[in-house]
């Protein structure tokens, strides 16, 4: 093969653990926003990788792509939870979070996530699902829009409009 | 609260699970890179060929028990969907079930006649091909009470587009095509032995372990397997987004879909030593008023598949299935 070809195609092949490494976080941490303590974030999170992984050679050259495209997999999987109502995810996963800092400085976070966790749940749920990709994945309101099919508009208001809730009942 | 309140509540993944995944991630490539053979389209997991091909051969699984998927069908991945029941009875209302969407066009190439009960689970192996595994975890005053063995089967399925087309008008699905060049052609499935082994408690059958080698498929070439994987899912009763995502998602060589009657039964997917399955639970009313628990645990390992069903505890259930050597 010349060389040339050689390393065109070396480039165009990405560094699938570095994607992954890069990925991971934001789809654990999408499922932790949409979900709390009721699901098990680590479970959906490696459904999500695993159907991802198999087609994610589609993406080579396009990589912003395969980020939403790996978002629309985890919001599938989380419509498919919530659709099944499975009684029997363990809980205590999904509890099992870690985080830096001294001993004091985590219990005023947990303290904190415990409660911020509590009113996400009041939240009706399509406003979960937006600050969930904006806060937990990190998505902003231009990619959100593209992977819901909203205005960029419509999602700056209703995700304005989740917080300032959240504001008021802090 | 801010914007950084917010942020902050972001956490990573502890690290054990993110080199677990990777791993589970990496093997999967691994085995997925063996699986390929694309010339002779020699293909394990067949069950979700010859759904979509055909014409769902899966309805008649959402209410069947698992054994019977296993009896058809083997797999390397399961993927649970649940469906509506109304819509199965619908469709077998307007003559959509599979018998009559399919039922002409199945030839039986090979009978594998009534099972053979046999002695021990060696004798098992013998007549079957392959070594049986047994679980060494028994819950208590639990006992193999039978083993059988059920012959091979080998099945030519021969598609009937236009059937297919009458189907998907029937059910107003107008903005998929059936793909051109699906009529006439003809699936070939071989399917191995299956061991059954039942056991009982004071006299009462409450778990059976059923496993299998996996089958072969033989496809001609062409078949765009994702397209008519969403034409099965649109039938089944998913949304046109659902149903584009879901089959645009998964690798249809190698993975089962198993449908669960939404209203009646609970799922997850799940992992039994370190292989994907598919965990399902149903409750039934009884006559008396009375509800009855039931399981089953779906796996494939090495080649091979595996189902645990019965009415012990979740926890007994599962412990049988991963003591399985």
């Amino acid at each position: 093969m010349p060389g040339r070809l050689a390393r065109w195609i070396s480039a165009a092949d990405p560094d699938w653990d570095a994607v992954y490494a890069d990925q991971l976080p934001r789809v654990y941490n999408f499922f932790r926003y949409r979900f709390g303590a009721t699901a098990d974030a680590e479970d959906l999170t490696a459904r999500t990788f695993e159907k991802a992984w198999r087609a994610r050679h589609r993406y080579r050259r396009d990589l912003a792509a395969f980020s939403t495209w790996l978002l629309s997999i985890a919001r599938n999987v989380a419509a498919d939870h919530v659709r099944a109502r499975r009684p029997f995810v363990s809980l205590e996963q999904a509890s099992d979070v870690r985080a830096a800092g001294t001993p004091e400085e985590q219990a005023v976070r947990n303290s904190d996530g415990e409660r911020l966790a509590a009113l996400l749940q009041q939240l009706p749920d399509r406003e979960r699902e937006l600050l969930a990709m904006k806060y937990g994945a990190g998505m902003t309101n231009r990619t959100i829009a593209i992977a819901t099919g909203l205005s960029e508009s419509n999602v700056g208001t209703i995700v304005h409009r989740a917080v300032q809730t959240l504001r008021a009942r802090w | 609260m801010e914007d950084t309140d917010l942020n902050s509540l972001r956490r990573d993944p502890s690290p054990a699970f993110a080199v677990r995944l990777q791993s589970s991630l990496h093997e999967q490539e691994k085995s997925r890179s063996h699986a390929a053979w694309p010339r002779l389209r020699a293909i394990a997991a067949p069950a979700v060929i010859v759904i979509i091909i055909l014409g769902l051969l899966s309805l008649p699984a959402v209410r069947a028990s698992a054994q019977s998927f296993l009896a058809m069908f083997r797999v390397v991945n399961f993927v649970a969907v649940p469906v509506d029941e109304g819509r199965i009875a619908m469709l077998e209302s307007q003559n959509l079930d599979p018998p009559h969407l399919i039922g002409e066009q199945i030839q039986v190439l090979e009978d594998p006649g009534a099972p053979i009960g046999v002695v021990s689970p060696e004798q098992a192996g013998t007549a079957a091909g392959f070594e049986v595994k047994v679980p060494t975890y028994e819950p208590a005053n639990v006992t193999l009470a039978t083993i059988d063995v059920k012959g091979q089967q080998r099945l030519r399925a021969t598609a009937d587009a236009e059937r297919l087309r009458h189907a998907m008008e029937t059910l107003a699905i107008t903005d998929l095509e059936v793909p051109a060049g699906l009529d006439g052609q003809t699936v070939d499935v071989r399917i191995p032995p299956v061991v059954r082994m039942r056991y009982e408690r004071g006299g009462a059958p409450v778990v059976e372990v059923l496993q299998a080698k996996s089958p072969e498929v033989s496809l001609p070439d062409g078949i765009n397997l994702a397209a008519l994987g969403e034409i099965g899912l649109r039938i089944l009763g998913l949304s046109p987004i659902e149903a584009r995502d879901f089959a645009q998602s998964i690798d249809w060589y190698t993975t089962l879909l198993v449908p669960i009657p939404a209203a009646a039964t609970s799922f997850k997917q799940i992992a039994i030593n370190g292989q994907p399955g598919v965990a399902v639970e149903r409750v039934r009313r009884l006559p008396d008023g009375g509800r009855q628990f039931s399981s089953s645990y779906l796996w494939s390992q090495n080649g091979q598949v595996f189902a645990v069903n019965g009415s012990l505890s979740a926890l007994d259930m599962l412990k049988m299935a991963e003591s399985l050597k």
